[in-house]
């Protein structure tokens, strides 16, 4: 419960000189100050491994500094009694990535579950009325009855900010909220936002989208190496100053030279194909594309309208039931290795689970997918373990993987350098066909650039990039041809298509 | 680690959790002992003397360690794969049980540098076999292997029962056992060491190249890494889930095979005192190394061979053998979650999804 007091804080939290070591002398945290006012919408920016997690992790009493002091709405916090339960009971409150909520209970069920004022029954109409009064105090519209696992991701987060805001969040923390939203959504998560600062409550906007944070934030502090490096009214900055404040240096715009259109053989062709999908939305459905050497073709969608099932498909680990994959004008078994031979090569977004092994080492991974017919590193069914090392260390160097030691598992590099990794390696035998599937999902943005600027490389060259991906802002930058795939079928999307259009085909509002 | 180089300096770093956690399963044990009102200082000398005091001790301590290693190797290969593999009592049974059937039921005659080999291979085809059973249910059905492998365990116990009173029972019919093995299927001896404890030490090497020099090795641990990640590049981890059960089924086959041609030379219900699953403790011991299964397995074995002594000498039950066992698995384990590899100490573990 959040405590009454007099008057209203100037500070929902100050944070002071907040230093974090993991270990001696490599702080992760040194000395940050971070102030969010009551009533505003603060941005907390910064790249990967800047601290933000750590930071956050501080807030919410998971980790105790080593050094620096907190106070929450004008009150010094005891640091060390400040745990989980504390932090909730001072009125913080943790919207994450991923939601929280149970997905077979209904927003009442959900908003009650877990509620220590509750008591030990459960009063469904009791319930239901204090889950409105919430949701009409906040103006925050979540259709109450119905399964969590019905809604739609906008709504999911409306009711995650409901549960926070009923156990008495006075200062909510929202962890990339955008990343499972189409733009429309985005666009009303804003505004909700919007309308809890007007409520007198504080918010702290994690991302490292400059765009949305020029959008909604009232005041933005930048991370950078364990450091705050800035902290200023969201007015006196544009994207191009804050991404220089984040990066600590210049970030130039995307260069995508006009391609002249191809007279040769398609580079891949998909026609008819059809595969079964985790669900019934996500069921592939006579997809037919065509993609031209020299050319990326941008594959945009939301989570779950089939982008896994083609990806694995196109990868060759999902069996299609009906249709052709060709690759150079040749139909291809769609199997791992014959699609790996033809010159189809797969970087995935999901390192963990589909592109790397983490508990391998960088030798290791690099002759993953050779194990069956590279002979470079496999011969008469025996391990060169040598050659794995040099060429590991070889990539590592010439693409700036740090550490280059071929010997270092997977698990000990950013996810940044993984994906490094990961790029150097598909790109390694030059495939005629890369297919990307949400290439710079969680990297920071120098790692995210570093991948368009290989993709870009790639297209220059005459190479074909089959790009997939849920952030519209990337296949916008990239693509030279962008369709949407909805409901596991593509649908066209008009040249010269903006946000809104997109995000209208994606919701599959568009006129028929 | 899974790392293509394995130095000395990480040879010894691996071996100091291990260290510690038999000694303080000793220890553990020490105080137990001294709390039921025995003398631990006397229980440890009978321990030590019965399992190393002596050449015939030693030989004790070698023939129980030669069925650990093998049904340790077995467990250790099997769990780099990912697959968890609790049969291995049941494939050292039906090995045992094929290779009692070679020798006295079908070659009882044949020429006799015929006769060892075939019996030999027969025991490790039946373990390959019932763990290529498990192995087949897993790649076709998803039939979880732990739950395979332990009901295929008891089908073992209940087909070697059977054999012994019925077609396998010795011409006399007085007793539930088989008729003893001609000479010529047992296994050339020193006098009790038989020949067979070489092989496993061989088959120890074997399985350290397999594991990590050969490309069979490289996706059955990148299976056992990551399944996902092995499908996309092209490795099945049916397939490869399949293969090990078939293969670690042989090693544990051979154990049993071994057991009769070499230790007892006929086969009866309870020739397995629990080795497959001691091997267990044999293969976490060893952090799944196949060399370091040959230190561990001489440890278990240790163990078996002094326990007796230690009830005669110094009265303590041999059941607090069994605690040992279970001690030195759950400290090692402990020790090995306790102790972070070099490279996490430098980073906190990523969050899966969270900020950042």
């Amino acid at each position: 419960m959040p405590q009454a007091t007099s008057r209203p804080a100037a500070y929902a939290a100050r944070l002071h000189g907040v230093s974090k070591a993991f270990v001696p002398r490599r702080p992760v945290l040194d000395g940050v100050d971070l102030a969010v006012r009551a009533g505003e919408i603060h941005a907390l920016l910064g790249e990967n491994g800047a601290g933000k997690s750590t930071l956050m992790k501080i807030l919410v009493g998971l980790l105790r500094p080593d050094a620096g002091s907190i106070s929450l709405a004008d009150a010094p916090v005891d640091l060390d009694r400040f745990t989980p339960a504390e932090a909730v009971r001072r009125g913080i409150g943790m919207v994450h990535q991923v939601s929280a909520l149970v997905p077979a209970m209904t927003v009442v069920e959900n908003l009650a579950f877990g509620d220590a004022r509750a008591g030990l029954w459960f009063h469904p109409r009791r319930a239901r009325r204090a889950a409105e009064r919430l949701a009409a105090r906040f103006q925050l519209e979540v259709s109450l009855d119905r399964r969590v696992e019905d809604l739609a991701m906008g709504e999911r987060q409306r009711a995650e900010i409901l549960r926070a805001l009923g156990r008495g969040a006075r200062l909510l923390i929202l962890d990339e909220p955008t990343s499972v939203l189409t733009p429309r959504e985005a666009e009303a998560l804003f505004a909700s936002l919007r309308g809890l600062r007007d409520a007198g409550r504080a918010v702290i906007f994690i991302s490292h989208k400059l765009s949305e944070v020029e959008a909604v934030a009232d005041r933005v502090t930048i991370l950078r190496q364990g450091k705050a490096t800035a902290s200023l009214s969201a007015r006196e900055a544009d994207a191009r100053e804050l991404g220089r404040l984040m990066l600590g240096r210049d970030v130039p715009p995307l260069e995508r030279p006009a391609r002249t259109p191809s007279v040769a053989a398609p580079a891949l062709e998909i026609r008819g194909l059809c595969a079964p999908g985790l669900s019934e939305a996500s069921r592939l459905r006579e997809i037919d594309l065509r993609l031209d050497p020299g050319e990326i073709l941008g594959i945009v969608g939301i989570d779950g309208n089939g982008q896994r099932e083609l990806e694995e498909v196109l990868a060759g680990v999902r069996r299609p039931t009906r249709g052709d994959v060709c690759v150079g004008g040749r139909r291809i078994a769609p199997r791992p290795r014959a699609l790996r031979a033809a010159g189809l090569a797969h970087l995935s977004g999901d390192r963990d689970g589909a592109g790397l092994i983490s508990a391998f080492t960088l030798a290791e991974n690099w002759i993953l997918k050779g194990s069956h017919d590279d002979r470079r590193f496999f011969r008469r069914g025996w391990l060169d373990r040598a050659a794995a090392r040099r060429a590991a260390r070889a990539a590592a160097e010439r693409f700036g993987i740090v550490p280059a030691d071929p010997d270092a598992p997977i698990a000990s590099l950013s996810g940044g350098n993984a994906q490094k990794l990961a790029v150097a390696r598909e790109l390694d035998g030059d495939p005629s066909v890369l297919v990307a599937v949400n290439p710079t999902r969680g990297l920071d943005v120098g790692s995210a650039r570093f991948v368009h600027d290989e993709l870009l490389a790639r297209r220059r060259s005459g190479g074909a990039v089959l790009l997939i991906s849920t952030d519209l802002d990337e296949v916008l930058a990239l693509s030279d041809r962008i369709t949407a795939l909805v409901r596991g079928a593509l649908a066209a999307v008009p040249p010269g298509s903006d946000r809104a259009a997109i995000g209208a085909i994606l919701l599959g509002e568009a006129a028929a | 680690m899974s790392s293509l180089a394995r130095g000395p300096a990480a040879l010894v770093r691996d071996a100091v959790p291990p260290t510690l956690a038999v000694l303080g399963a000793l220890a553990l044990v020490g105080v137990f002992v001294a709390l039921l009102g025995y003398a631990p200082g006397r229980a440890l000398t009978a321990l030590l003397r019965g399992s190393l005091g002596s050449g015939a001790a030693w030989t004790a301590t070698l023939l129980k360690a030669s069925p650990l290693l093998l049904t340790g190797l077995a467990v250790a290969l099997s769990f780099r794969c990912g697959v968890w593999n609790i049969g291995a009592e049941g494939q050292l049974l039906v090995g045992a049980l094929c290779a009692t059937a070679v020798a006295t039921r079908t070659l009882p005659g044949a020429p006799a540098a015929l006769v060892l080999p075939a019996v030999v291979l027969a025991g490790a085809a039946g373990g390959a076999l019932i763990g290529a059973v498990a192995g087949a249910l897993r790649a076709t059905r998803g039939v979880n292997e732990v739950i395979s492998t332990i009901l295929l365990n008891f089908v073992a116990i209940q087909l070697v029962a059977l054999a012994v009173h019925g077609p396998l029972q010795e011409a006399a019919g007085a007793y539930p056992k088989s008729d003893a093995l001609p000479a010529a299927a047992m296994l050339p001896a020193i006098g009790r060491l038989h020949g067979g404890l070489a092989v496993a030490l061989a088959l120890a090497f074997a399985t350290q190249l397999l594991v990590f020099r050969s490309a069979i090795g490289f996706r059955l641990r990148a299976v056992g890494h990551a399944p996902r990640a092995a499908r996309f590049a092209g490795i099945s981890p049916e397939l490869y889930g399949w293969l090990v059960l078939a293969l670690a089924g042989g090693l544990a086959g051979l154990a049993g095979a071994f057991e009769v041609a070499g230790v007892t030379g006929t086969l009866y219900e309870r020739i397995s005192p629990g080795t497959g699953y001691t091997a267990i403790a044999v293969a976490l011991l060893a952090r799944l190394h196949p060399l370091s299964v040959i230190p561990s397995a001489l440890f278990f074995g240790a163990l078996e061979a002094g326990a007796g002594a230690m009830q005669r000498e110094a009265g303590v039950p041999a059941v607090v053998a069994q605690m040992v066992q279970g001690l030195v698995v759950l400290l090692s384990v402990g020790l090995s979650v306790a102790r972070p590899p070099r490279a996490r100490g430098l980073r906190t573990p990523e969050p899966k999804r969270g900020i950042d």
